[in-house]
């Protein structure tokens, strides 16, 4: 079987569960020495999806205000990003929304997007209707789906619904470095590089 | 006790010694002193001729006295001489050779008559003379004419006395017994004297026959083939013979030369360059020479025999410089004259090598093996040549007009022309060095112009037909410019890019050394020209000007009749600034100038090598002389066999074969890369020399840099490929097959396993071009790093924002009156220390696993610290690797990033290499950041209270 590589960044405030996700995602799932971790910022798993295997290489991020700039560096050649907030938290979600507007401005070409509300087991404390998320996520054509990583609900769900948003294998395109087409090639397919 | 026959011997040298007196005495002494009158032409050679005999007869005289003496000897003192101190016994071989000078003296008289010449005066005085000399020598008759019995009488003692020598010797030997220890000696002795009366015969014999033919000849054929010397051994009056297609009417064989009559034509032939070589025919065989080939026929076999037999014991003779003995075709000689030779030889035939001098080792009448050819012009060729061609290495001067000036090829030769590397010093004082074909400048070469030149050149790259042509670099110091680009004809042709000295560099199209249509200009300030301008930088015609914040100007441009620039364009000032690092790392070239088609040159001559099956004659040429050189030292060390030249390819195709692990295929691989002889070395090295060319010095442009780290990852997968080809020639030479590579493998080797491998060749230059384009950016970095290293650690790690629980407050260890908030350089130390390896190495992956052992020692200090395994989330792992790095202070930390990113394996990308790389990168930039450069930190740090 075919093993495909997904480059998939984590992206939301501080505190809504990210790391917690990841751990629960790929907790009782030992492919850890072949493909060591960095800590919990780097993590691998590998799922079956139709007759492909997909290898999630998943990027943590620093949640932390002040390095919010370097992201790009991170989501840059992403196949896809989750997108985390806390339903206890309509501050989180706003925050969400503003990962949304920066990936559709500078993110890689056909990322697919999946939305997560983490901590669903504390929905007596909920801030953010389902609803809510729900109609964001469609305006954006965006998976969404309510996590526990505490309960471990719907986190398997939430990476298959990534799965099946992969678009079918086509020759990745290689960013051109800059270089100047002089004899009316095509512009570079990346206009900008953030380095 | 002495025997009755050595009473004999010692009577028989006594009267021997009396009559060579006396024939001294009144022949020989009157006759130097009667020499024929020096009025007469051939009067000095008839003088020298005699002179010589006489010499000879002293000499005669002076050994059979010293034999003589032997005999005396013995006979007072029998019992301490043995009979091995008889001279005639023990140095027979000395007795003979004096007998021997005597009889070519004796020969050469007869041959040209000097005899005659001398009788013919004087004929009573020499009539006196014999009267006197008659009771001396009994036994021989007086009369006759008087050259006859000059010559008789000079001949007949020698002749007698051998005769004599010969029996009293048997008889010796019959009284000796058949135990007697000198049995053997006196046998030998016998054998001498019976063959030593074997040659003078067959002298004699050759002598009159010689004699005879001078005398039936014209004088005109005489004058043209008499020499004293020279003796008769065949001719084709007495076995017929004729030749074809020369239809001479006459073959007569010399002792050193082979001569066809044809009319009044006369063809003579050295034997030293003459082989004979069978026909199918019966009746025939054929004659090899330098120039000429033809055949000799006989009436039948038998005369084929025996020309064909006399003909090859001549040539044998000959070469041996010295006649057989006793007779023609006896002695140690094999049956067989040599097929290779060594003689000298002028050719004489219109052509290539009319009037030329050939000096050297010949093989079936063609030079062939080592040797020297000079032409009547100056032209001089010293090296190897096959089939009469120059063949392999050898080293060509052809004079110039100017006196003392030369070109000179070091080349290897193929056929009979340059063909593979060589060097040529230009009577100039240009140099090429590079590769040849058909004798022209063809393939991959650099050329370099006479030191001294007014515009000095160096041009490196691909020729064509002895013109450069391809892609190519050519540095013009006194321009202070380098083009990098396509020729055509000695002309920039095509898309080139040109760097300057003054930082200026351009990219365009060229047509006949011009630049033709709108082109690309990159300043220093970053500023960007599109549009048509001249060599000298001018703006001339439709342009537009993007200058560094955004602004462009665009419309036409012209130079004025003063200095300035003048323009009719539109300023646009509504764009946004620009990405400033986007402006500012604009490259040239790359994709105008496809890399795979780059240095194509470099590779053919491998190619065409690895194509042929790697044959040992061609490796030299491919690999230049180093080769030889190498061998030859080789050689010395182990006195190895001239059938190296093949053992050269097949010992390193068999190399090729042993390594199968990893491992041990990097290690070969290394070794092959930097070994001087292999095929590998040599690519790498030429490569090495390209990239020098292109972007040391002038080409040290940060606009160059993508057109550079493009061209090293080509060359690695080139290198590959090589290896590859390599491979399968040694599998073939074992008859097996090279299994087939699929693209993912391949891309798994060029970057694993060849790119680390030749990645240090380039290495300076690579990374000097990611210095200048990361300048600015590593400049910010820098004020970060030393704005952030005032701080102590504990601060530090505070103003990151390092969660208190992890910072490692064990390890401060203070002296009594300092406190932990002061100590700096202290936290982390280990991943500090770790961090800053990476630049002690080339190998990107190297690199990597370099900041890989940095996270885990970052993460063994949180451990510790923590007192459990902790698994970093990215929350925390971020600010302690701003702290690491910030505490490394890594030089042009941003040059390393880039460039091991270019260079990484894109297995990696997306992988836990990809993913520390890039927070290393994040960190690079966080580091970068206004507040973090310029102290603006968090309100409650002030940093006054830090000094
Ligand atoms: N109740 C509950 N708490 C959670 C859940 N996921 C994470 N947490 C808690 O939220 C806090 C922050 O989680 P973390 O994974 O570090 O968030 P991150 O900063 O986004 O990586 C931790 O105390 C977790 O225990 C969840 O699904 N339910
Ligand atoms: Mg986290």
């Amino acid at each position: 079987m075919a093993i495909r590589e997904l480059k998939v960044c984590l992206l939301g405030d501080t505190g809504v569960g990210k790391s917690s996700i990841v751990c629960r995602f790929v907790q009782d799932h030992f492919d850890h020495n072949i493909s060591p971790t960095i800590g919990a910022s780097f993590m691998t798993k590998t799922v079956p999806c139709g007759n492909e295997l997909h290898k999630f290489l998943i990027w943590d991020t620093a949640g932390q205000e002040r390095f919010h700039s370097l992201a790009p560096m991170y989501y840059r050649g992403s196949a896809a990003a989750v997108i985390v907030y806390d339903i206890t938290k309509q501050d989180s979600f706003h925050t969400l929304k503003k990962w949304v507007k920066e990936l559709k401005e500078h993110g890689p070409e056909n990322i697919v997007m999946a939305i997560a509300g983490n901590k669903c087991d504390l929905s007596d404390i909920r801030e953010v209707p389902l609803k809510d998320a729900k109609d964001y996520a469609e305006s954006i054509g965006a998976v969404v789906v309510e996590t526990s990583a505490k309960h471990a609900i719907n986190i398997e769900e939430l990476f298959q619904g990534i799965s099946r948003q992969i678009p079918p294998l086509d020759p990745l395109e290689k960013g051109n470095n800059g270089a100047i087409c002089m004899h009316g090639g095509k512009p570079p397919a990346q206009a900008r590089r953030c380095c | 006790m002495c025997s009755l026959e050595e009473m004999t011997l010692l009577r028989l040298e006594e009267a021997f010694l009396a009559m060579l007196a006396h024939v001294g005495s009144s022949i020989l002494q009157p006759l130097l002193l009667a020499g024929p009158e020096h009025s007469e032409p051939w009067a000095r050679e008839c003088l020298c001729l005699l002179q010589q005999l006489h010499r000879s007869s002293e000499q005669l005289q002076e050994v059979t006295e010293q034999s003589l003496q032997s005999l005396q000897k013995r006979l007072h003192q029998p019992c301490t001489a043995g009979l091995e101190s008889l001279l005639m016994l023990g140095s027979a071989d000395r007795i003979l050779q004096v007998y021997m000078e005597y009889i070519e003296s004796y020969t050469s008289c007869m041959v040209v008559q000097v005899f005659q010449q001398v009788a013919k005066r004087k004929s009573r005085y020499w009539r006196v003379q014999f009267g006197l000399l008659q009771k001396h020598l009994p036994g021989m008759s007086f009369e006759g004419p008087v050259d006859a019995v000059l010559a008789q009488a000079l001949r007949q003692p020698l002749v007698q006395h051998l005769q004599q020598c010969v029996l009293l010797l048997l008889q010796l030997r019959d009284g000796l017994g058949k135990s007697h220890p000198a049995q053997e000696l006196v046998t030998q002795a016998i054998t001498l004297y019976g063959n030593l009366q074997s040659f003078l015969q067959q002298a004699l014999d050759q002598a009159t026959a010689t004699q005879a033919l001078w005398h039936s000849l014209s004088s005109r054929l005489k004058d043209a083939l008499c020499t004293p010397t020279r003796r008769l051994l065949q001719d084709s009056q007495d076995v017929p013979m004729t030749a074809t297609p020369l239809r001479a009417e006459r073959v007569l064989l010399f002792d050193d030369a082979l001569v066809l009559l044809q009319g009044p034509a006369v063809h003579t032939f050295d034997l030293r360059l003459l082989w004979v070589r069978p026909r199918r025919h019966e009746c025939t065989f054929c004659v090899l020479t330098p120039e000429e080939e033809f055949s000799l026929s006989a009436r039948d076999p038998l005369g084929r025999a025996v020309w064909q037999w006399k003909v090859s014991r001549a040539v044998s003779q000959a070469l041996r410089g010295k006649k057989d003995f006793p007779v023609l075709g006896a002695g140690p000689a094999p049956s067989e004259p040599p097929a290779c030779r060594s003689v000298a030889y002028t050719f004489s035939a219109e052509g290539r090598l009319c009037q030329a001098t050939y000096e050297g080792e010949w093989c079936l009448a063609r030079p062939h093996g080592k040797g020297t050819l000079k032409w009547p012009d100056g032209r001089h060729h010293v090296g190897n040549f096959r089939w009469g061609l120059e063949h392999g290495f050898g080293i060509y001067l052809v004079p110039k007009a100017t006196e003392d000036q030369f070109d000179c090829y070091k080349c290897h030769w193929q056929e009979g022309s340059m063909c593979g590397y060589g060097i040529c010093e230009y009577g100039s004082e240009e140099v090429y060095k590079g590769y040849f074909r058909a004798g022209l400048r063809h393939g991959f070469g650099v050329l370099d112009s006479a030191p001294q030149a007014p515009q000095p050149f160096r041009y490196t790259g691909h020729w064509e037909q002895d013109q450069r042509s391809g892609y190519g670099v050519q540095e013009d110091s006194s321009r202070g410019e380098r083009y990098i680009g396509e020729w055509q004809a000695n002309q920039r042709h095509g898309l080139g890019v040109v760097v300057t000295q003054a930082g200026v560099c351009y990219q365009g199209t060229f047509q006949a050394d011009k630049m033709v249509g709108p082109g690309i200009l990159l300043s220093e300030d970053d500023s960007m020209y599109e549009g048509t301008f001249t060599r000298d930088l001018t703006f001339e015609g439709k342009g537009k000007i993007t200058f560094p914040n955004g602004f462009t100007l665009e419309g036409s441009f012209s130079s004025g009749a003063g200095r300035g620039l003048y323009t009719q364009s539109v300023l646009d000032t509504a764009a946004l600034p620009p990405d400033p690092s986007s402006t500012h790392k604009r490259q040239l070239g790359v994709g105008a100038l496809p890399v795979e088609s780059r240095w194509r040159g470099v590779y053919t001559p491998f190619w065409d090598f690895a194509h042929a099956g790697c044959p040992g004659e061609l490796q030299e040429a491919l690999l230049g002389f180093q080769v030889q050189s190498s061998r030859e030292l080789r050689r010395s060390q182990e006195r190895g066999s001239p059938e190296d030249a093949a053992g050269g390819t097949e010992a390193f195709l068999e190399d090729l074969l042993r390594p199968r692990q990893p491992a041990a295929l990097r290690r070969h691989l290394g070794e092959a890369l930097s070994a001087a002889w292999h095929p590998l070395g040599k690519l790498l090295r030429t490569l090495m020399l390209t990239f020098q060319a292109t972007y040391a010095g002038i080409g040290a442009n940060k606009h160059l840099q993508g057109l550079a780290q493009e061209e090293v990852k080509q060359h690695a997968r080139e290198l590959w490929a090589a290896y590859r080809g390599l491979l399968q020639v040694a599998l073939q030479h074992k008859g097996q097959a090279l299994e087939d590579e699929d693209a993912e493998t391949r891309d798994q080797r060029v970057h694993g396993l060849m790119l680390p491998l030749v990645l240090p060749s380039f290495y300076s230059e690579l990374f000097t071009l990611y210095l200048l384009l990361h300048e600015r950016e590593d400049g910010l970095y820098s004020q970060g790093i030393s704005s952030l290293s005032v701080f102590p650690d504990t601060k530090l790690l505070e103003l990151l924002d390092v969660h208190k629980h992890l910072w490692p407050l064990k390890d401060l260890r203070l002296t009594s009156n300092q406190r932990s908030s002061l100590v700096r350089d202290k936290c982390f130390l280990s991943a500090t220390e770790c961090l800053q390896k990476i630049i002690t190495t080339v190998d990107p992956r190297e690199k990597l696993e370099v900041l890989e052992k940095t996270y885990l020692e970052i993460e063994a200090t949180v451990s510790r610290v923590l007192g459990r395994e902790h698994k970093l989330p990215m929350d925390d792992l971020l600010p302690l690797l701003v702290y690491v790095v910030s505490r490394a202070r890594i030089q042009h930390l941003g040059a390393e990033i880039h460039l091991i990113r270019d260079m990484m394996d894109p297995v990696h990308t997306g992988g836990r290499y990809d993913f520390l790389l890039t927070a290393l990168e994040s960190c690079y930039q966080h580091i970068q950041k206004e507040d973090v450069r310029l102290h603006r930190l968090p309100g409650h740090w002030d940093l006054r209270d830090l000094r």
